[in-house]
């Protein structure tokens, strides 16, 4: 039984919520993870759930690994969340119940509304502290990990690779039956050039995260 | 040498595993059939299909065009389908309206190449002003509409769709939804055709001209061509039955998809006999049959009961008199798109098992995040100006696109919104009944799309509105397509500077040319002269046009020609937190924090509106601005 097997008994497949903010590559995220698991012999469904991914806007994207022919997740029905900001994790908490593994980056985009609440003095004016949206989701699982996703793309040279460092952590981890060897001489290697070693580094530091979590043990919980 | 990719759709073949975007897979479906020609006008959710043709319809050998609006998208294509080539166009389902008054003939007329219209519906209204079923279009005017639960059956559906089109001569609609459109999935594709049909016009006016006489004679020909294609229909792969148990559910589109996976979760697949509908008309044979096979029927669609009612007649024709459930009796709504817990819940109680334990979903108080006008927008600063000279009585009738996000705080710039291009006559009529001038905002795109009878509409009747065209120079919302004021960039030869030349159509030249005789021509980040142009115009009399010349940021980053202005930053000391920044602007790069006011470093694109408005001097440049 490979370890992946072991991660997730008893159900088939995976289904994986990607969640974020308009511009973070959400979308992305999911259309690599589609192209990979396709190349290596899965049968995948991944859609969007929201319509606006531009101008800011709150972002899903599903893929669903050998699941079946449903498009959607249903209440609480993810096997992994990857969430690219705080707040966006904590909005996906429907899709989330006890045996779901919840990865966030703790670094959060500021939405503009609160400004606008502020000077109007109506409606919320802080971001939630990260430690009060952690207690919300470990409300419902205890398998929530924190990474700053954030700083590790700074790192590697660019904001935008936060998406690929998340799909870092989730190869790292060894939940899914995949090697992040593989994913990187396939999948990485179709960026456009002068982001492949920005993406490269982002997805490494990813990955070497992604091992030190202990998820495959966190699933067992 | 080039080493452009292979496009996907083109790519993809009959021996490798393949996953598609739903809206690729009616492309490929189009490919396998030969399609030849292809016009379209973007919305979503059908965009991708058009935009998918822009890259590929010069290696697949396919006319391509973004039409200028929905119903002349149609015209072209059926134009194209009369000469014998086979044709396709797409667009979302208010386009299909828009395009209502060819659509209503074209049956009656009939067509010679395969043609397939792409109406994509948006249950939920997710990113529309509306939701609506275009199935009803099959009744309504002789069409047969295709129904997809899947990429798979997008595929297979618009493949075959070109066949039934040419046999019965009708043309035909494939209606995907948001869910089917925007889901990646599993295809079968088959091979791409060696030959395609040959073109010639043939002339025939006993055909082709739609007067009364021909369309009387035409009329009847229509219901047999109609009823060839029920019986074509009848003999296709779209109406699959799985199961043969005594609770019938038949389901259509996306439901089908989910009742499929509900009842395998739920281990009841012996119980059960599910029949999808594929297509409309419905098989009278199809349903007769499935109707004598079980005891009862759960219908599950989204919008209409229009399977469920069709079945209903078909039980009294047919004398089998069983009980039918749907959104009639109450088990599923009549509004909004399905899910798979409401799909659960109802099979659930369909099977009289125990209700789905479900944990209550925790009440959490987040933070919103609607979309937003993007830093340095340059339609920011255009509503900011003209709602500063014409001030907050005025009314101010907007339209379909970015700029609809001039509603609500703190723009305040979109009083009334309809449907496309209804800004200016909306306008018209508020003014002429109010006896004030009124503000009408709409983009170049839409601008051209419906915008352009409705000036002329204005300006016969001396309408006092003044029309602000905010031509960003692209169709933006639906993903940068080209818009008919475009602009090419050619650089000059010695000097290496660039210069913009109209590529298409200037708008300037227009609007003169339909009887506008007060013109003003703006850059709205030339905030002075812009405002002594704003108070002309709002001190004439009759229809005047303001045309604010700006490109849309993001396509310039994209296009790699913007000129990289540098961020603005606010001086703590200089603050003193007045709030005006925020209160009058909007900007997603001004931020708020222990009551300091902040500007984003990295959101900042260097537009200066906050400065200006700045009555502090506090907000001030960086550094210097560099051309990229």
């Amino acid at each position: 039984m490979s370890r992946a097997e072991q991660a997730i008994p008893k159900r088939s497949g995976w289904r994986i919520l990607i969640a974020g903010t308009g511009g973070q590559g959400v979308i992305t995220a999911a259309r690599l993870l589609t192209e990979f698991s396709v190349l290596h012999g899965h049968q995948v469904l991944s859609s969007q759930l929201h319509g606006m991914a531009q101008r800011g806007g709150a972002v899903q994207s599903s893929v669903l690994i050998d699941c079946g022919i449903s498009p959607a997740i249903g209440r609480g029905d993810a096997d992994i969340v990857l969430g690219l900001e705080p707040v966006e994790t904590a909005r996906a908490l429907p899709f989330i119940s006890t045996k779901t593994i919840v990865v966030m980056n703790t670094i959060p985009v500021i939405p503009c509304v609160l400004a606008q609440n502020y000077v109007l003095g109506e409606g919320p004016t802080e971001y939630p502290s990260v430690e009060k949206l952690s207690t919300i989701i470990r409300e419902v699982t205890t398998k929530l990990v924190t990474v700053d996703a954030t700083a590790l793309a700074k790192q590697a040279g660019s904001l935008k690779a936060i998406n690929v460092v998340m799909l870092g952590c989730l190869f790292g981890s060894g939940l899914l039956p995949y090697t992040a060897e593989d994913f990187m001489d396939s999948v990485l290697k179709n960026v456009p050039p002068q982001l492949a070693k920005i993406n490269r580094k982002a997805f490494l530091s990813g990955v070497e995260f992604g091992k030190t979590l202990g998820l495959i043990e966190e699933s067992k919980v | 040498m080039s080493t452009k990719p292979i496009h996907e759709v083109l790519q993809v073949s009959p021996t490798s595993a393949a996953c598609l975007l739903g809206n690729l897979a009616i492309v490929r479906g189009a490919l396998e059939a030969g399609v030849q020609f292809f016009s379209c006008y973007p919305g979503t959710p059908a965009s991708e299909v058009g935009d998918t043709f822009a890259r590929i319809a010069k290696d697949a050998g396919v006319f391509f065009e973004y039409s200028i609006n929905e119903k002349i998208a149609v015209e072209i294509a059926f134009a194209a389908s009369l000469t014998g080539a086979r044709a396709m166009c797409s667009m979302k389902h208010l386009g299909l309206s828009y395009a209502g008054d060819p659509i209503s003939t074209m049956p009656y007329l009939g067509i010679k190449g395969g043609l397939v219209i792409v109406a994509a519906g948006d249950p939920s209204a997710i990113t529309s002003p509306n939701e609506q079923d275009q199935r009803h279009f099959s009744r309504f005017l002789y069409y047969p509409v295709f129904d997809p639960a899947t990429p798979d059956d997008a595929l297979k559906m618009t493949r075959y769709a070109f066949e039934l089109s040419e046999e019965t001569r009708l043309p035909v609609i494939m209606r995907p939804t948001t869910r089917v459109c925007h889901v990646s999935g599993m295809v079968e594709p088959g091979p791409l055709p060696q030959n395609r049909s040959e073109i010639e016009f043939s002339k025939d006016p006993s055909r082709h001209v739609a007067l009364p006489t021909n369309a009387r004679r035409m009329r009847k020909e229509l219901i047999g061509r109609y009823a060839l294609a029920e019986s074509m229909l009848a003999e296709s792969d779209f109406y699959s039955r799985t199961g043969d148990g005594k609770f019938g559910i038949i389901a259509s589109g996306v439901a089908y998809a989910y009742v499929t996976q509900v009842i395998r979760d739920l281990g009841v697949l012996d119980r059960v006999s599910l029949l999808q509908i594929g297509a409309y008309p419905i098989p009278e044979r199809i349903i007769a049959e499935f109707l004598g096979s079980v005891e009862s029927i759960l219908v599950a669609e989204e919008l209409t009961p229009f399977v469920e009612e069709s079945v209903t007649l078909s039980a009294f024709r047919n004398q089998r008199f069983l009980p039918i459930y749907g959104k009639n009796s109450g088990h599923f709504p009549l509004e909004y798109e399905y899910n798979p817990d409401l799909v659960t819940d109802v099979i659930r109680e369909y099977l009289h098992l125990d209700k789905a334990p479900r944990a209550p979903v925790p009440v959490l108080d987040l933070p919103s995040r609607p979309p937003v006008l993007c830093p340095g927008c340059p339609h920011r600063t255009s509503f900011y100006l003209i709602r500063k000279v014409f001030g907050k009585k005025t009314v101010y009738v907007n339209d379909i696109g970015c700029y609809t996000l001039g509603f609500g705080a703190p723009l305040h710039s979109c009083d009334v919104i309809l449907s496309m291009g209804a800004s200016i006559s909306m306008a018209a009529g508020i003014a002429r009944v109010t006896g004030q001038r009124t503000v009408a905002y709409i983009g170049d795109s839409t601008f051209f799309h419906s915008g352009l009878p409705a000036l002329v509409n204005a300006v016969q009747n001396d309408d006092d509105v003044t029309v602000c065209i905010l031509n960003n120079y692209v169709t933006a919302m639906t993903g940068f397509q080209p818009s008919p004021s475009a602009r090419e960039i050619l650089p000059e030869a010695d000097t290496g500077e660039r210069r913009f030349v109209p590529a298409g159509v200037p708008i300037e030249q227009v609007v003169s040319g339909l009887g506008v005789e007060d013109v003003y021509s703006i850059d709205p980040f030339a905030v002075e002269s812009t405002r002594q142009q704003l108070k002309q115009a709002k001190n004439g009399s009759g229809v005047n046009v303001v045309i604010c010349n700006s490109p849309c940021r993001v396509f310039e980053r994209r296009l790699g020609t913007d000129q990289k202005q540098s961020p603005y930053l606010v001086d703590q000391e200089l603050c003193d937190g007045c709030s005006l920044c925020v209160r009058l602007l909007g900007c997603p790069g001004i931020i708020v924090e222990s009551d300091k006011y902040y500007i984003d470093q990295d959101l900042c694109d260097g537009c200066g509106l906050c400065a200006y408005v700045c009555n502090k001097d506090a907000i001030s440049q960086v550094g210097e601005n560099v051309q990229s």
